[in-house]
């Protein structure tokens, strides 16, 4: 008996995925739980295994981005006729359909039996509309997409409809008449790069654009890190065979998690007005991946050794690197560390990743004069910046967490 | 079904003593059981709305004793005893009652629809009579097919006073389809007395068959001996091409309409006397002449197979809840 | 090909299924002898004798009652309820039983029963002899329902409710028993479940079932000359509902008006206009429009019928006002 690949939900939240290749072809055989195709998906790329033993006789979306249970093969015996089933999922929503429902889309409402009316001038955007202020735009459903598509401001429009409602003509009319738009910027010579988002890039568009309208504040402090670099040094020298060397972004992670759990507010996600406050710090570490930006999770991170911390961290920064992340690996998260202090940042403001709410940028350690004990000297110096969503953790709050961090970096047996 | 003996040269049929002491397993097991289901009730272990049929189970045991396996029935709301009777093992029965999908009905029916099509279970039915119409259908069925076989129809006296009953009897007797239609007559009908729901003395409810022509075979409901035989004679009638069989066997409901029925309807004396002398669990213990002893070996035995039927179905597997929607349509 | 009436379309699917298959046969009042108060089953009785085509009493409850327990133990009925205002009284047959056996039973029944039953208004019969119910039996999950518009449509759905697996309420319409219509040589089973488009259009789509198809076809005609081009979707299968073709369809025009003749309050029209306002939501230009009939037990007087009763000229305005302008 045949059966259809149908695109998994590899995670919460997942709509939708894009085939990046396969790593079978058609009329190879496939066991169960071997490694069919890579998918990507808004988080990850990975592989996607086979369900059932058989050979692989269809593959009906060889490449490209199609919904969550679209058939994208058929698994069945060598030479079984498969083509109704084919037919079926190609019929169906299948990878192309995406396209037709884009071109459906993107075709402009058609043209109608133009029926008389009074006074047929345009419709243009300069015509006042016969609207109070504050009054409600009626629009038909379709009016308004074609609207939110081209960026036209419905309450510009006058609607031809019944009670005055917008109609998709409208739009079209009040299009057909743009208001002058500014001088198009000169554009350098030379080629012009066209890049495609991949998927992993739209998200990161989405969910920074999102984060972006989240009321925030930011508190800086700096720590003398002596203590906090001699710790990690310390470290280092007892390191047996094989084992990781953790960096300072390590011990960091560790004594911030020991920080979170002492301060919930700040170790919490906002979801659907309400918060979570959780009891244990699964810390995220902002990784440059190829794909872009990527936040895997060092989970329980304020149970765990420094030394475990840095293996979790090199595991997962060498699969981020090589796009073999799992969703698993970048769900959970309760914080999230973003460090640049590698490229000679001293200080910058990191943006949120909700829903958790807050984020710790870390920038260089430098070194830098210290009042200590009454006397001037040079001490390594941390300077960390902290977002926080001012709709979940108040002023207060923000900066008793701060403090205790500085109190740790400062002497990290404290956390430890 | 060599249940019945004859009585050397006297034409009187009689149950065999070894049948009559299956019998008594097999009416203590639904007795147990249907205490147990009432026990877990009331702890707030099974979901659901439970009939029991304390005090019916000579109906059950006597009635499916003299069918054969490919013969069907179909139930009542209060389907316990006739579903154990027809074959379904208790650990299915109890795992529907805990909604498993180890259930006799995977866990979609409950205590009001169990099913087991495999031993010729059509169904409980949770509207009286519904059951009644699909019975005709089906031994309709049997008839167009030529085959030996008969359907059976339990309700109660509540159901004769419907039009499904009626139209249905009709039907079957017009069409003379091998048919029983078992009227358990326990005399009430929910919380409401004969006297209220039926115009004939209680007694008398038999004359109903009457009015279609159809043939009455009439016998007390508190004794599995009489129970098993007229249930015999009327299915050797139903299969003769004569026609269907009101089946009318006059029985006690020794406890409330259903698990947690205060029964403020009923004389308390008057239950109480019922429960001394129309046990037919008692009585059929008086006649067998079982020893204590004996009694109480059995009854260790059957108890311990009604506990691990609790013991079964608590282990059994929650369904999915999206398979909510997997038998909507074949 | 052959021209069958809708009437002859009906008895040809039911005469081929019952020589074709032992496990058919027919019930209903009056269906024997008489041939069925519509004349349907006329000339069956010769052909396939009394055992199968049953004539019986005024009993709907045991009608599809005994129909149900046949279908239980593998036969295909076919019962026939005379007039589907007599449907009530099968109803907790149908809705309680028939619906429900095979979820009830964790998927060991089912019931592959057929009622057909006819209706509706045009020659004065009162309130209890035409009403359009289709409505009722959509809201009951485990049925199917079916209500086709055309002699090629009726053959070729009745022969796929049959041979269905589960309960299908089929619905014939009265006064479409004499139209004619092309048939295919063969009988092809039309698939339950695929909606019919009767015309393409581009400016407004019209939904609509039984006599409504044609009422329908009629207006788009007249708004045709008016310059507004109408598409014409039969969804024939009422449950399970064809939602993509008529989404699709809206997508396309923008614009729709549903139409039956059952009362629009409640009717299937209010279905359709839920889903495809659902899925057609960002390309609608102007509400959807029903037609049905007003809300009043169908009168006597041919003056008052008419009035109750939509007419073409009723999708017609309701087509004018989709595409209206302030």
């Amino acid at each position: 008996m045949a059966v259809e690949v149908k695109l998994p939900r590899l995670g919460q939240g997942m709509e939708a995925g894009t085939i990046v290749r396969w790593l079978k072809s058609e009329g190879e055989a496939v066991s169960k739980g071997e490694p069919l195709y890579e998918l990507d998906t808004d988080k990850v790329t990975q592989e996607v295994e086979a369900e059932a033993d058989g050979v692989l006789l269809k593959i009906v979306l060889p490449e490209g981005e199609a919904d969550v249970g679209t058939t994208v093969a058929i698994l069945g015996s060598e030479g079984e006729d498969v083509s109704e089933l084919i037919a079926g999922a190609q019929g169906g929503n299948g990878g192309a359909p995406a396209a037709a429902a884009d071109e459906a889309a993107s075709e402009p409402a058609k043209s109608r039996a133009e029926e008389p009316r009074s006074g047929s001038e345009p419709q243009g955007s300069l015509a006042a509309p016969a609207r109070r202020p504050g009054e409600r735009v009626k629009a038909s459903p379709l009016a308004r997409r074609i609207a939110r598509e081209r960026g036209i401001d419905l309450a510009a429009l006058t609607g031809t409809g019944p009670d005055g409602r917008i109609i998709a003509e409208d739009v079209e009319q009040g299009v057909a008449a743009p208001a002058p738009a500014a001088a198009p910027a000169a554009v350098p010579a030379g080629e012009v790069e066209i890049v495609e988002l991949t998927s992993v890039r739209k998200t990161i568009a989405r969910r920074l654009t999102e984060a972006w309208q989240a009321p925030v504040f930011q508190l800086t402090v700096t720590a003398n890190a002596v203590e906090l670099v001699a710790t990690r040094e310390r470290m280092v020298e007892l390191l047996r065979e094989g084992e990781v060397k953790p960096t300072v972004n390590d011990v960091l992670t560790r004594v911030v998690a020991s920080a979170l759990v002492r301060h919930r507010p700040v170790n919490a996600t906002f979801v659907d007005g309400k918060l979570q406050r959780y009891p244990g710090a699964n810390v995220g570490i902002a990784v440059a991946a190829p794909s872009g930006l990527i936040v895997p999770v060092i989970r329980d991170a304020d149970r765990k050794s420094v030394q475990r911390i840095a293996a979790d961290r090199a595991d997962l920064v060498s699969r981020a690197r090589d796009g073999k992340l799992q969703l698993a690996d970048l769900e959970g998260g309760t914080f999230t560390i973003s460090n640049l202090g590698m490229y000679g940042i001293e200080q910058f403001i990191a943006v949120l990743n909700p829903p958790q709410v807050a984020i710790l940028a870390v920038g260089s350690i430098e070194d830098r004069p210290h009042a200590i004990d009454g006397k001037l000297e040079i001490a390594p110096t941390l300077t960390l910046t902290l977002t926080c969503d001012h709709r979940a953790i108040d002023g207060s709050e923000g900066a008793e967490f701060l403090r205790t961090v500085k109190q740790f970096v400062e002497s990290p047996a404290l956390a430890l | 079904m060599a249940t019945v003996e004859e009585k050397a040269g006297s034409g009187d049929k009689r149950v065999s003593e070894g049948t009559l002491r299956d019998f008594f397993r097999e009416m203590l097991l639904i007795r147990r059981f249907e205490e147990k289901v009432e026990e877990r009730f009331r702890a707030g272990e099974l979901p659901g709305f439970l009939h029991v049929a304390i005090g019916q189970e000579a109906i059950a045991t006597g009635v499916c004793a003299a069918l054969a396996r490919e013969d069907v029935i179909a139930s009542t709301h209060r389907a316990h005893g006739h579903t154990i009777a027809k074959g379904t093992h208790v650990n299915a029965v109890m795992a529907e009652l805990y909604g498993k999908t180890e259930g006799c009905s995977g866990g979609y029916g409950g205590s009001m629809h169990l099913y087991d099509v495999e031993v010729g279970n059509l169904g409980a039915n949770a509207v009286v009579a519904g059951g009644i119409p699909g019975i005709v259908g089906a031994a309709l069925a049997f008839q167009l097919r030529g085959e030996k076989r008969v359907a059976v129809a339990f309700f109660g006296d509540g159901a004769t006073n419907t039009g499904t009953f009626h139209e249905s009897l009709n039907l079957a007797q017009l069409w003379k389809v091998p048919a029983v239609f078992v009227l358990e007559n326990n005399g009430w009908a929910e919380s409401t007395p004969n006297t209220q729901h039926s115009p004939l003395p209680i007694d008398e409810l038999g004359k109903r068959a009457a009015a279609f022509g159809m043939k009455l075979i009439e016998a007390d409901g508190q004794d599995v001996e009489a129970v098993h035989l007229a249930t015999l004679a009327a299915r050797d009638h139903a299969l003769s091409g004569k026609g269907p069989v009101l089946l009318h066997l006059r029985t006690y409901r020794l406890t409330g309409h259903f698990v947690g029925d205060p029964q403020v309807y009923r004389d308390k004396d008057e239950l109480k006397r019922e429960r001394e002398t129309k046990d037919p669990i008692e009585l059929l213990r008086a006649r067998l002449e079982l020893s204590d002893e004996d009694f109480e070996a059995l009854d260790a035995e059957i108890t311990a197979e009604v506990e691990a039927s609790v013991e079964f179905a608590k282990a059994g597997t929650d369904p999915a809840p999206e398979d909510a929607l997997k038998h909507v349509y074949a | 090909m052959p021209e069958l009436t809708y009437r002859e379309a009906v008895r040809d699917a039911l005469a081929r299924a019952l020589r074709e298959d032992d496990g058919v046969f027919l019930m209903g009042e009056d269906i024997a002898e008489m041939g069925g108060s519509m004349a349907v089953t006329q000339g069956l009785l010769e052909e396939f004798g009394p055992q199968r085509i049953r004539n019986t009493p005024i009993s709907e409850m045991a009608i599809v009652g005994s129909g149900i327990g046949a279908a239980l133990q593998g036969m295909r009925p076919v019962v026939e309820i005379m007039y589907e205002d007599f449907l009530t009284l099968s109803m907790e047959q149908l809705v309680n039983q028939a619906a429900k056996h095979r979820t009830m039973s964790g998927g060991q029944l089912k019931v592959p029963l057929t009622v057909r039953t006819q209706g509706g208004a045009g020659w004065s019969p009162g309130a209890q002899h035409a009403q359009q119910l289709e409505a009722w039996f959509v809201h009951v999950p485990g049925l199917k329902v079916v209500f086709a518009s055309t002699p090629e449509d009726v053959r070729g759905l009745l022969w796929s409710s049959i041979y269905d697996d589960n309960p299908v309420v089929f619905f014939e319409h009265r006064t479409l028993y004499p139209i004619k219509g092309e048939v295919p040589e063969e009988l092809e089973p039309i698939p339950l479940g695929k909606a019919r488009v009767h015309r393409e259009g581009t400016d407004v789509t019209v939904v609509a079932t039984g006599r409504l198809v044609h009422e329908s076809l009629a207006a788009a005609e007249q708004a045709e000359a008016d310059g507004i081009s109408v598409e014409v979707v039969d969804p024939r299968t009422l449950l399970p509902l064809d939602e993509e073709t008529i989404v699709e369809s809206v997508k396309k025009t923008t614009r729709c008006v549903t139409a039956h003749e059952a009362v629009t309050r409640g009717g299937f029209g209010a279905e359709l206009a839920a889903v495809i306002q659902h899925g057609a939501f960002d390309y609608l230009d102007a509400p959807i429009e029903r037609v049905g009939s007003k809300f009043a037990p169908l009168p006597f007087a041919p003056v008052m019928e008419q009035h109750v009763v939509p007419h073409a000229a009723d999708v017609l305005e309701a087509i004018k006002k989709t595409v209206a302008r302030a």
